[in-house]
Order: structure tokens, then C-alpha cells, then sequence
């Protein structure tokens, strides 16, 4: 596209505001262009990562917060973000660079209602975390056996009936038997949760909504690697 | 979201850039849901023959002695003041009224339709008092005034400037007619109404509309609008039989409305109020019609209830909405626009009494398909009140009545079965094609009203709307800019004004 001839003369600095504004218009092609371009320039893709990606995604979370940008255009944003990562995944995992994060997500035994899931998701893709979406009505064996197989950083839990967020609880004991309560940061969310109903059932924090969970997210997964820093 | 991807690209510095965004367009109603008809044909035409018994036997009275002699010249039968009608002279003057007509508003892109399926929301008519962005109860100011001309102007739900938005109690009573017409074209370019408190008071505003408009313009399409009231039961005093001939012989429009609040000015019953009310309108538009023919009329009706333990008006009563629908089928029988209804409330302050009332009676109103709906915004206190946080919370509602009143569309694109094919079962339609192309104007969204979680809304202050009313109000009142008066024009209004002040005799006031 003449695009690409376009990016090639521009500074690195124009280029990053260049990538941002095509996140926040979700225009995938040319923020994959864009990556590609920074990444012949020679910058690091864990550079690439954090001052294209993650900081355009930055200016679309503020944004959605405060009520600018809809629903619709933060799932297009994060549809460009996610393309961008697909060429950068496997480069930043032969450089060793640092990873976001991953999550394990999905709707608890007896709960179909994934919507709020589906955002959330979406969401925290777009912040460039690595998400394992196990879908709907999932019983304790299938997180326990997802945090397992993936390197899992953070547990996501969600429903939406008062009859089945009991079982966030159920999760979360299985988890300590079987020696990974520790291991993972647990975020519990859904229209009927709320803050001590998680303290009550020991998650670590109740997410009102996608971008307070991708806040949460990212707050809980940087104490808890400075207390492994620490400790 | 465009398909192309790269004509969106800038759009996040087009945001960002924030360039100050002209006031939104006035959004007109054409009505498009099903006409509620409360009473079928033959019980219409029983109300109807009531009328006329009343009209024909009992008679109007009509407080001034030219009035009189246009309605005998004209074929009415005079017994002292009260004058009677035979049902032919009725429907023979009646016939000559238009069923619809338009109003030149300074801007035409604002001029307004009444008839038919239009619908016309104007802000409240008469209140001595204002309710402030502080809280306080306190006699009205021209300053409020121009503030709600304002307001009416900035709201794209409100289709006109309305008329005494709030009695300026601190300008003589006998020149502040002059300062409120003024302020309507200066701080405004919707359409206005005039004033009625007597002739002169009427002729001054007819004078100033030539002024913007043009002599020759206004007598061929109306450029004032104004609001006679029967002083019911049965009876037009002086002052607005004084305005009426004014303004139909300077082919301005008129809505005749009766006063009436049923068990005091009416019988306790809906339906003999609603006779009663049907053969003063009546008496009205026929003298509207005798002095000149073709004058534009409205059909009106402002009708509630006394509350008979206390004798204080109720607004919002529920009798009040059978007779809203009544009266509507009535003037649709005459083939004459219809005025009725409004954000009714007794409550003195914008709370859930205000808001249920207001909604209870604004509701029958728009399913009567109302053409002028004045009082759409600011009313409380039974009118003795307009609420600045009130208004902005009626806009809001009346935004959402816009959406409601437009009906279902059902084309193709709205169908959207390519966007139900698109999503499997279980999936989601945040990102259908169907969604990106509508999702910025898919639903009203209320400014007011608040959809976030309780978290959220408690980190925002636990406010309510009323506190987010007043902020928007504020906003509003602060990024407010004037549309462009000629200089030219403007000088002559000042001149016209500076010329009657010196004129018109001051009273004791």
C-alpha cells in the first residue's frame, strides 16, 4: 500500500504517533505496517511493544473511560493491537523480552452469559496480555487443568446469576488443593459481584468492568512480580 | 467506522483537536406511531353535539363591544355580553381555518409546521418564579428570561423560543413585553410567540416581526404565534379579544386555548369539561375566522383538575390525560392543528413527583398526536415555577420522546439478517459490519440519566440528576454563542423599543 512508502520517510517519533492513531481508528493493516517498519529500523520488539502498542492502547483505554470512544471502536482497536502482536509474539519470545502477562478466562458451571467475558477478554488483549478464553460453564477440574498447561499469571472468573457465582468460591478452593492459589492473581466479575463478595470467597480483587479489570490487571501483576523480586 | 480503513486514519486528532462544534441542529418530529383515538366516532360526535347545545343555548360571553358587533355583523345572536351560536354559523367559520400552516422562524431552517403529523415542542409559558442553579425559589429576571431563550435555543428537542419563558418581574409591566419579544429574536433564531396582555401589546409585536421579517412576508405566512385564553367558564375578557383582532388582521396565528381546571372553572366531570372546553375553543377560532379568513388557528386545550379537599390545581392527574386525548380527537374532527399537554407537575422541586407527573402527562400527549406542545420543558410548581435543572431534565426526556414518537423503522437495514447471519449463536454483535456502521447513533444516550455501574457512579460523586442537570446547564450556559442578528436589523428593534418606551405611559409598577 503506498502507505508503507509513506512510513518509511517519517522520524520513529512521527511513526509511534502514526501507529497510535491507527489503534485508536482500528486500522490493523497499518499498525501491522507500522510494526514492521519499526521493527526494520531495528528497534527491540519488546520497544516496539510498549512505546507502539501498549502506549497507543493507553490513549484508547483512557479514552473509553472517559466516556469518548464506544464499545464497537475499542473491539476495532484492539483487533489492530492484537495483529500487531501476532508479528510480535514469537520475536519477543526468542528475545526473552518480558511478557505482559497471560490470563485464563471463562464463565463458571452453570453460567452461559459470557458477554461481559467476551469484553473483558477483548480488553485485556488489547492492553497485549495473552488470554486462554475457555469459554462458558466451566467446572473447577477445566480452570485448575488451563493454569496448568499455560504459563497463567492472572484467573479470570465471571457469571452473572446469583445461583452460579457461588461457585467462583468452589474455584478458588480447588485451587488452593491443588497448590496454585499462590501462583495466580484471581479477579472475579459480573453484574451480581461485587468487592466483599470477593474478599469473602479470598479472590484477590472484583473487576466492575473491562477496563477496570485491565487496570486491575496490570496493578496486582506488578506488585505481586516486585514481591517475587523482593521475597 | 468507515470500511476504508484509511480515510479513518486522523480521526483521533479530529477528537482530540476539540474545535468548538456549532449548537445541534433542530430535530423536528413528523409523527410516525399509531394516533390514540380514546372515544370512537359516534361518542366524538355526542361530545360534539353537547358543544353545540352549549354554544347555540347557554353562549359565550365576550367582554368588549367591537368583538360583539363582528360576531352579530356575522350572524351571532347577542344577549348583553353573551353571545350564542347556531351550529351552522359554527361549522361554516370553523371550515374556513386552515388544518395546517407554517411559522417563519428567523432561521428557515427553523420554521415550524403546525398541523398534521408534526410536533412542536416549546419551552414553559407564564411562571413568576424561577427555581436557580442554586436552589433557590426567587422572582424571575429578564436575565433569566434571555438564560431560557437560551437554553430553548441550544436544545435540538425544542422546536421553538415559546413566549413569557419566565415573567421579567424586574422591567415595568407595562414595556416588558417589548424586552421579551427583543430577546426571543436576539438571543434565538427559532420562532416565537407574541405578546397578548392587551392590543397595543400585540400590535408592538407585530411591529417588531415586520422589523425582521419583512411587512409583506408576515401577512403571507404568520411569523408571531400567540396564546388567547378563554377565561372559562365561558367568557373572553378585553385584553384578549383586544389581541385576537390584532393579530388575524395582521394574518398572525393564533391558538385558542381554554382554561380550565375541572371542579372550579369546569364540572367535576371530564366529559362536561371537556364539552364546555370544546365550545369555547370553538366560539374562539369562529371569531378568529369572522374578522379574517384563513387566519392560522390552533386548536387548544389546557385542561387539568382542582384538588377538591383544598381547591389547589393538580397537574399530571390522571382525569386530566383522558381529557388530553378527548380534546385532541375533538380538534382533529374540526381538521384544526392541536395544542395541549406538557411536562405537567405540582412538585416545587425536580424530584420523582415532578418526574412521574411530567412523563404521565407527556405521555397521552405525544399519543395524541399534539402538534404544539407548550410547557414541553421547565415546568414545576403548576406553572408558577420554570426550573433551570427541570428544563434540562425535560430536554432529556424530550430527546427520548424524538426517538420513541419517530416509530419502527423496518427496511432492509434495519431487519440487519446479514448482521444476525454474521453472528453464531452464542456470539456476540460488538463487531458486526451492521454494528460499526450505526453504533455512534444505534440508541438515544442520555446525558442525564447514568448507566454506569454503582461504583462508578459513587466515584463520580453519588450525584443524581438533578445535580447533573444543573452542570449541564451551567456547561451550556457558559459555551453559549448568539446566531448571527444583522446589525442593521437589530438597530431598528433598539430603535423601535427605545421609541415605544418613551411612549408608553409608565403605570404604578
Amino acid at each position: 500500500m503506498s502507505e508503507e512508502l509513506e512510513i518509511t520517510e517519517l522520524e520513529t517519533s512521527e511513526l509511534l504517533e502514526i501507529i497510535h492513531d491507527c489503534l485508536y481508528d482500528g486500522m490493523a493493516e497499518d499498525v501491522v505496517a507500522g510494526v514492521k517498519e519499526l521493527l526494520r529500523r531495528g528497534m527491540s520488539p519488546y520497544d516496539t511493544l510498549t512505546q507502539g502498542l501498549v502506549a497507543g492502547m493507553d490513549i484508547v483505554g483512557v479514552d473509553f473511560r472517559d466516556g469518548i470512544l464506544f464499545v464497537p471502536e475499542v473491539l476495532m482497536a484492539a483487533k489492530a493491537m492484537k495483529a500487531g502482536m501476532a508479528i510480535l509474539r514469537p520475536l519477543l519470545a526468542e528475545t526473552g523480552a518480558p511478557a505482559i502477562g497471560t490470563m485464563v478466562i471463562g464463565t463458571v458451571k452453570g453460567d452461559i452469559h459470557d458477554i461481559g467475558k467476551n469484553l473483558v477478554t477483548m480488553m485485556m488483549e488489547g492492553a497485549g496480555f495473552k488470554v486462554v478464553d475457555l469459554g462458558i460453564n466451566n467446572d473447577a477440574d477445566k480452570f485448575i487443568q488451563a493454569v496448568r498447561e499455560h504459563q497463567t499469571d492472572i484467573l479470570g472468573m465471571s457469571a452473572l446469576l446469583t445461583t452460579t457465582m457461588p461457585y467462583m468460591k468452589v474455584v478458588i478452593q480447588a485451587l488452593k488443593e491443588a497448590g496454585l492459589r499462590d501462583k495466580v492473581v484471581v479477579l472475579v466479575g459480573g453484574a451480581p459481584v461485587n468487592a466483599p463478595f470477593a474478599e469473602a470467597i479470598q479472590a484477590d480483587a472484583y473487576c466492575r468492568d473491562a477496563s477496570v479489570a485491565v487496570q486491575t490487571a496490570k496493578k496486582l501483576l506488578a506488585e505481586k512480580r516486585n514481591q517475587v523480586m523482593v521475597g | 467506522m468507515n470500511s476504508n480503513p484509511s480515510e479513518r486514519r486522523g480521526y483521533r486528532r479530529e477528537r482530540k483537536a476539540g474545535h468548538a462544534s456549532p449548537p445541534p441542529r433542530m430535530s423536528p418530529i413528523t409523527y410516525g406511531l399509531p394516533v390514540y383515538e380514546l372515544l370512537n366516532e359516534d361518542k366524538i360526535e355526542h361530545l360534539h353535539q353537547a358543544s353545540m347545545r352549549i354554544l347555540s343555548e347557554f353562549g359565550i360571553a365576550f367582554y368588549d363591544e367591537e368583538s360583539r358587533s363582528i360576531l352579530k355583523e356575522h350572524g351571532a345572536k347577542l344577549q348583553g355580553d353573551v353571545v350564542t351560536f347556531e351550529p351552522g354559523l359554527v361549522h361554516e367559520y370553523v371550515g374556513k381555518a386552515p388544518s395546517q400552516f407554517t411559522q417563519l422562524a428567523r432561521n428557515p431552517e427553523n420554521n415550524i409546521v403546525l398541523g398534521g403529523n408534526s410536533m412542536v415542542f416549546a419551552p414553559v409559558y407564564g411562571p413568576p418564579y424561577v427555581l436557580d442553579l442554586e436552589e433557590r425559589r426567587r422572582e424571575a429576571t429578564l436575565a433569566d428570561f434571555i438564560n431560557f431563550v437560551k437554553l430553548a435555543y441550544l436544545c435540538p428537542y425544542i422546536h421553538h423560543s415559546g413566549g413569557t419563558v419566565v415573567e421579567p418581574t424586574d422591567e415595568p409591566v407595562a414595556t416588558r413585553h417589548l424586552d421579551m419579544v427583543f430577546s426571543h429574536i436576539k438571543y434565538s433564531d427559532k420562532a416565537f410567540m407574541g405578546s397578548v396582555t392587551s392590543a397595543e401589546n400585540a400590535a408592538d409585536t407585530v411591529a417588531m416581526a415586520e422589523i425582521v421579517f419583512g411587512s409583506e412576508v408576515v401577512r403571507q405566512q404568520p411569523a408571531v404565534l400567540s396564546l388567547i385564553n378563554v377565561s372559562s367558564p365561558r367568557r373572553f375578557d378585553e385584553r384578549m379579544l383586544g389581541a385576537i383582532k390584532v393579530y388575524a388582521r395582521a394574518r398572525q396565528a393564533l391558538i385558542i386555548t381554554p382554561f380550565i381546571l375541572a371542579g372550579a372553572m369546569g364540572p367535576t366531570t371530564i366529559a362536561g369539561t371537556v364539552a364546555q372546553q370544546n365550545a369555547e375553543a370553538l366560539a374562539g377560532i369562529v371569531f378568529t375566522q369572522m374578522i379574517e379568513p384563513g387566519t392560522p388557528v390552533v386548536y387548544g386545550s389546557f385542561l387539568t383538575n382542582i384538588d377538591l379537599q383544598s381547591g389547589a390545581p393538580v397537574f399530571g392527574s390522571p382525569e386530566s390525560q383522558l381529557g388530553l386525548y378527548v380534546s385532541a380527537q375533538l380538534a382533529r374532527r374540526y381538521r384544526l392543528p392541536f395544542r395541549g399537554g406538557g411536562m405537567f407537575s405540582s412538585s416545587k422541586i425536580p424530584d420523582a413527583q415532578a418526574g412521574y407527573e411530567s412523563v404521565m402527562v407527556m405521555l397521552p400527549t405525544v399519543l395524541a398526536r399534539t402538534n404544539f406542545v407548550l410547557h414541553a420543558a421547565g415546568w414545576l410548581e403548576n406553572g408558577l415555577v420554570s426550573g433551570y435543572g427541570k428544563f434540562a431534565l425535560d430536554c432529556e426526556v424530550l430527546g427520548m420522546f424524538h426517538t420513541w414518537a419517530k416509530g419502527l423503522d423496518l427496511s432492509d437495514d434495519s431487519l440487519a439478517l446479514d448482521a444476525i447471519a454474521e453472528v453464531q449463536p452464542g456470539g456476540h454483535h460488538l463487531g458486526t459490519e451492521h454494528t460499526l456502521r450505526h453504533f455512534r447513533t444505534a440508541f438515544y444516550r442520555a446525558e442525564l440519566f447514568d448507566y454506569n455501574s454503582a461504583e462508578k457512579w459513587q466515584e463520580n460523586g453519588s450525584q443524581d440528576s438533578y445535580r447533573r442537570a444543573h452542570k449541564k446547564v451551567k456547561d451550556l450556559l457558559a459555551a453559549y454563542e448568539p446566531p448571527l442578528l444583522e446589525p442593521a436589523v437589530e438597530e431598528r428593534l433598539r430603535d423601535y423599543m427605545a421609541l415605544r418606551k418613551k411612549a408608553i405611559p409608565q403605570g404604578v409598577y
